[in-house]
Parts: C-alpha cells; sequence; structure tokens
C-alpha cells in the first residue's frame, strides 16, 4: 500500500511542497542564528547545532509527522527572531532602501555657481 | 539708440567662455555660471563582470567542506553533480551572499540549484560588489 501512496502525484507535490518549507526555514533559522551570534566561532558553533537539529528529523516518512514537525519548527523560529535583525542596506526594510531613487529619464539639474 | 548700446556696452560683464556655461542676468555685475548635470547615468549600479563572479563563486564553493574541490566546474550542479543536500545548497547560497554583500528574496534563493544559476543571478543584479 505505502508503494502506491508513494508513486501518486499528490503524495510528491505534497512532499515537494514540505521540502521547500523545510529549505526555507533552514535558511532563515541560519540567518537568524548569524543576527543573534555576534562573533564568528560561535556562530560555526550554532549553526553546526542547528544542522544537527535538522538532520536529526531526516528519515521520516509520514506527511503528518513531517508537517507537525515543520510546524514546531516554525513556531520556535518565530520566538527566537532577533528584534533587530541584519538587513543590507538596499534591500527593503534596510536603511538605504529607496533613499536615492532613480529619478526619471533626461532629467538635469542646473547649479547656480555665483562667482 | 546710440546711448543705450553705450550703456549697455558699459554695463556688460566679461564673461569667460566656458563650455557649457549660460550668462544670465549680467546687467546685476554677478555672473552666474550654470553647470548642466544630467543625474540618471550617476545614480545607476555597476554590473559585475560574469567571470569574475563566476572565479568567486568557484572560490567560495571550493572551500566549502563537504565538497571535493576538484569536481567544482562552473557548470556543477550541487544536489547531482556534487552530491550536496538541498540544506547544503542553502548554506551555500547564504555563504555567496555573504561574499557579495547581498540579499537574495526567499522564494528566488529556492530555485538556486547550479552554479550557472548563482553567476546568472549575481551577475544580473545592480548591486553586487
Amino acid at each position: 500500500m505505502s508503494a502506491a501512496v508513494a508513486s501518486t502525484a499528490a503524495y510528491l507535490a505534497r512532499r515537494a511542497a514540505q521540502k521547500q518549507r523545510v529549505r526555507i526555514l533552514y535558511r532563515r533559522a541560519l540567518k537568524d542564528t548569524l543576527n543573534w551570534a555576534v562573533h564568528r566561532h560561535l556562530f560555526y558553533r550554532d549553526a553546526s547545532d542547528l544542522r544537527e537539529r535538522f538532520d536529526a528529523n531526516k528519515n521520516v516518512e509520514d506527511l503528518d509527522t513531517i508537517d507537525k514537525i515543520i510546524y514546531e519548527g516554525e513556531a520556535s523560529y518565530n520566538k527566537w527572531r532577533h528584534p533587530d535583525p541584519y538587513i543590507v542596506p538596499w534591500a527593503p526594510g534596510g536603511s538605504k532602501f529607496t533613499r536615492n531613487p532613480t529619478p526619471p529619464e533626461g532629467v538635469s539639474l542646473l547649479i547656480f555657481i555665483i562667482q | 539708440m546710440a546711448a543705450r548700446s553705450v550703456l549697455l556696452k558699459h554695463l556688460r560683464v566679461n564673461a569667460k567662455p566656458l563650455p557649457h556655461n549660460i550668462n544670465l542676468n549680467s546687467s546685476f555685475g554677478l555672473s552666474f555660471n550654470v553647470v548642466r548635470r544630467l543625474f540618471s547615468e550617476e545614480v545607476r549600479g555597476s554590473f559585475l563582470d560574469k567571470s569574475e563572479v563566476t572565479d568567486r563563486v568557484v572560490a567560495v564553493v571550493k572551500n566549502f567542506q563537504k565538497i571535493d574541490p576538484s569536481k567544482v566546474t562552473p557548470n556543477a550542479h550541487f544536489g547531482n553533480g556534487l552530491g550536496l543536500d538541498s540544506l547544503d545548497t542553502v548554506e551555500i547560497v547564504m555563504a555567496l551572499e555573504e561574499e557579495f554583500g547581498f540579499e537574495i528574496p526567499d522564494n528566488e534563493a529556492d530555485k538556486i540549484n547550479t552554479i550557472g544559476l548563482a553567476v546568472e543571478f549575481i551577475a544580473s543584479h545592480p548591486q553586487a560588489k
């Protein structure tokens, strides 16, 4: 029965969606770890701990268990989010975002220099 | 008429002819130098060269601990060719983000699974350093 279940398209689609959720969760959790751990050696240690926590659940096959684990992971990510994350300055949320928007084409400025 | 022209000649200030200069209101006794500046060329970021991007990306990937450095080619696939996990792909994308001073949105970062895609993405982004 599990072989028939394993080959249906719906199952594969659901697995693929779960894998994408796991990847995005891992990416956000890693960035958050970088935000919290100021020194680089602390970051490496925390990142390998995070990786082990993800790897421990790697071989689970049951879809509902996987959903539950992902939900718990997202909940703990939301709990641990850094209040002031580092965002690259020109990205949305950064300090330089839309600071100097590109002027429209062909606009030129006349500067008056008084001598 | 003649008095007018004499008066104007007396009042006219000597304008040094500089390129792109319009001498306005010279009867005030001051001369304004007007400089035209076209803005739109200065604000645009610069795109990085593709071969330079490839070299830097390959160097970052080679420094990764789980990879055999001799297998890294500019066309390698992270999952199939180099034998990496999907979580390893995420780690590599984060390392590339740090290298180039970048921010990749989450759904875009998910789709990068070859070196070629990463190079194209970085080379087409104007703010990659």
